[in-house]
């Protein structure tokens, strides 16, 4: 075994030296490089985890040897030595595990882990090297490596192979071969080694047989496309409601109009379709959170994942992983007990983390829920009246409690730990949540665990949306963002000090904001019992938004009103309407906001 | 940018060109026709709120949401109603970073002037302290004069953004 992969050490070697290889400094070779690295170590990862389940499976460690077999060879071909090394360090561990000379422990995955994140890392800088415009050539490709190398000693798996570098194989065998002889502390024996899991092998092999179905396409394109189409079925709505076609009307136009219509609705499914990529890439990355978390804690969870075959637009998708890990990280550190406390509790030692991912009219809808303690109502609030985030004597329901670790600045968590605790986790997810234009609520049952439900639309590009008029302007508010509309009765309005108007809505107080004022136009109406008032919620707070009467329903393609006008306070974009003019989408946040500063 | 350039002789040969005259007030004023993308009557615009008086709104460009300004405005002119023959002209403005497409409200669009290098003469010298970055220069044509603008320097995207606060 040794022997093998010296020879494979050789034969990279052979390589010519930093300075001769041209194709090195290739950028674009660099970027696929990149690029296929990042699916390969991502099928790694996912194979670990498989392999963290049933240590026997050879079919995973064969995928993960061919992951970093690929990667290492991409790597020595590039003169990428830092990768190149720990890749190859990596496989001589796999070789071993698939011989039947190494037992697969929780170690060892640990430490194929670490060198996959070290790989990423790597991919990271180099992407980063690219990225600032450093000319690619030889110099370069040295100072790429250096700088490589220089991150790797910032950590400690880097510093331990530089170390390494020299007489790397046989250190790794002797490591190797001390780890499958003492099985009862493998950590510390493997600690020395960098094992670089590099998933991108499985991939290759993939994308292989792939190759003749599918093509990569630049995301830029993709998103033109989209807004294109999205255009085309609004223009073929226009053409539609035309006044001048609707008299009179021939039945061979009518049918060929609605032939047209079929048609622009298949081929917006079909361009929506292209961005939509799977929820579960998502969800794979929590298992190996829950997997490191579990075992920092020395609690012992069980991820169970459902509906991972959602497809989600792909930019909602990469906005969501922070939030959802802060979610998980959340889940496991405050919710589940240690495996004492469940068993006391009578629940078994195992808790489960359950991600469920699905449809739910018009909407995807994510639910992280887990079977731990649950949400402690009376804490919440105590902490809540501790941070003035509630008026002392406030009767709260439970829905309302709950959303009190919305809050900016609320923690619950007793002591700060570097998971979570800072109080910095659940406002971030709801403002990223709200970012996509979605909502996330808790519920909890004391003692059986809490759950949070993310409700997000299934694509950025289109919004539903409320046509409003004042004067003769036309607003679109958005309707996630609308709780309900009511035309207020004279007496449910107040003033307070003369200048603030609150209008009592379910026997609460809201302000009202008088839109014609803040975007200073002619309104048709002045008293807001003459006028519809809409009432939306941001940051936990009811307002009410006065404009003169509701016009419709209309989906909208969102669009930039271009560089001149991007922080317009209350503006988000504009959008074309139904008779061609472009109607200004409100921000109804920003209009709160601004509020609250006027 | 113009008045920076190293000799009057290079100046001269990149003003010559085919111009879009059109007209303010009692003034003739004329772009590059290269820039221009499209010119059409006044239509519905949609008021923007939170920006300067100039900047009417955004109009819909076959799918395109673009700002328009009044030139009127923008150059200190008294505001008057738009009649038949108000038009907007779009069009296509370069700065540092992208470019974009803007429409301009002017009272009416005249013709189509072929410039040469020889009708192009520098803007005079109003004084000091008077600066007048988006003249590219003054245009005899049949006796009358036509005032050159460079579009770029009307209207930058800088411009619009650092005055949007203070139209609130």
């Amino acid at each position: 075994m040794a022997r093998r992969s010296d020879h494979k050490t050789m034969s990279v070697e052979e390589q010519p030296a930093v300075s001769a290889n041209p194709l090195a400094g290739d950028p674009e070779l660099l970027n696929d490089f990149i690029l296929e690295s990042r699916e390969h170590l991502t099928s790694i990862e996912l194979q670990l985890l498989t392999l963290d389940q049933d240590p026997g499976n050879a079919e995973a460690i064969h995928a993960i040897f061919r992951g970093f077999h690929t990667i290492k060879g991409m790597a020595g071909f590039l003169d990428l030595d830092a990768i190149r090394e720990v890749s190859h360090e990596v496989e001589t561990i796999l070789d071993l595990a698939r011989n039947g000379a190494l037992e697969i422990t929780g170690a060892v995955i640990d430490r194929i882990l670490e060198s996959k994140d070290y790989l990423n890392r790597c991919l990271t800088e180099l992407e980063l090297m690219l990225q600032t415009g450093q000319p690619p050539g030889a110099t370069d490709q040295a100072g790429l490596i250096e700088g490589i190398r220089s991150l790797s000693t910032g950590g400690g798996e880097a510093a331990e192979v530089r170390g390494r570098v020299g007489p790397a194989t046989e250190g790794l065998v002797r490591l190797a071969r001390g780890v499958a002889a003492t099985p009862g502390e493998p950590a510390a024996d493997v600690a020395g080694v960098p094992a670089p899991g590099n998933p991108e092998a499985a991939k290759v092999m993939e994308t292989k047989t792939d190759g003749a179905r599918s093509i990569k396409v630049d995301t830029a394109k993709l998103d033109y496309l989209v807004d294109m189409v999205g255009e085309m079925v609004i223009a073929q709505s226009l053409v539609k409601h035309d006044p001048d076609l609707a008299s009179g009307l021939r039945p061979r136009l009518a049918r060929n109009l609605s032939q047209l219509a079929r048609i622009t609705d298949d081929v917006q499914r079909t361009a929506m379709s292209m961005r939509m990529i799977p929820v579960g890439q998502l969800f794979q990355k929590t298992g190996r959170l829950v997997r490191d978390l579990s075992r920092k804690y020395g609690k012992q969870v069980e991820l169970d994942l459902e509906g991972e075959e959602t497809e989600l637009d792909r930019n909602i998708v990469e906005e969501l992983a922070d939030p959802l890990m802060h979610m998980v990280r959340n889940a496991i550190d405050h919710g589940i007990e240690m495996p004492e406390e469940r068993v006391r509790a009578g629940k078994s030692a195992t808790a489960r983390v359950r991600l469920k991912a699905g449809h739910q009219a018009g909407h995807i809808v994510i639910q992280v829920s887990d079977d731990g303690r649950g949400l402690d109502q009376e804490q919440i609030l105590r902490k809540a009246l501790e941070r003035n985030l509630v008026p002392p004597g406030a009767e709260l329901t439970e829905t309302e409690i709950f959303n009190l670790i919305f809050q900016p600045g609320f923690s619950t968590a007793e002591k700060v730990t570097d998971v979570s605790g800072r109080g910095v986790g659940m406002d971030v997810v709801r403002k990223q949540v709200q970012k996509l234009r979605g909502r996330v609520d808790a519920s909890s049952v004391r003692g059986q665990g809490a759950s949070f439900l993310m409700k997000l639309p299934l694509t950025l590009a289109i919004i539903d949306g409320l046509v409003v008029g004042v004067g003769q302007q036309r607003y679109i508010v958005p309707i996630f963002a609308v709780r309900e509309m009511l035309k207020p009765s004279k007496d449910a309005i107040s003033t307070v000090q003369g200048s603030h108007e609150m209008a009592l809505v379910r026997g609460a107080l809201a302000p009202v904001i008088r839109l014609y004022q803040r975007f200073n136009v002619k309104a048709r109406f002045e008293k807001p019992w003459e006028c519809l008032l809409i009432v939306s919620e941001s940051g936990g707070r009811q307002f009410c938004l006065m404009v003169d009467e509701l016009i419709g329903k209309q989906e909208v393609v969102i669009k930039s009103l271009g560089d001149t006008m991007q922080n317009i306070p209350g503006v988000a974009g504009g959008a074309i309407l139904g008779d061609g003019r472009v109607g200004l989408i409100l921000d109804l946040e920003g209009l709160i906001d601004a509020n609250d500063r006027a | 940018m113009v008045a920076a350039a190293p000799t009057a002789a290079l100046k001269v040969d990149r003003r010559a060109g085919k111009y879009l005259a059109f007209q303010l007030g009692n003034e003739e004023f004329a772009i590059q026709v290269l820039r221009v993308r499209e010119i059409m009557g006044i239509q519905e615009i949609t008021a923007v709120p939170h920006t300067p008086n100039y900047v009417k709104g955004v109009i819909n460009l076959r799918g395109k949401v673009v700002p328009v300004v009044d030139l009127r405005l923008k150059f200190g002119l008294p505001e008057i109603e738009y009649t038949q023959r108000t038009s907007i002209i779009v069009a296509q403005i370069a700065n540092r970073s992208s470019k974009l497409l803007i429409g301009i409200i002017v009272d009416c669009v005249s013709e189509v002037l072929t410039l040469q290098a020889a009708d192009i003469e520098d803007t005079p010298d109003f004084g000091s302290g008077v600066e007048l970055p988006y003249l590219l220069g003054m245009a005899k044509v049949k006796a009358k004069v036509k005032i050159l603008l460079d579009i770029d320097m009307v209207l930058t995207a800088q411009e619009v953004m650092s005055l949007g606060p203070l139209g609130a």
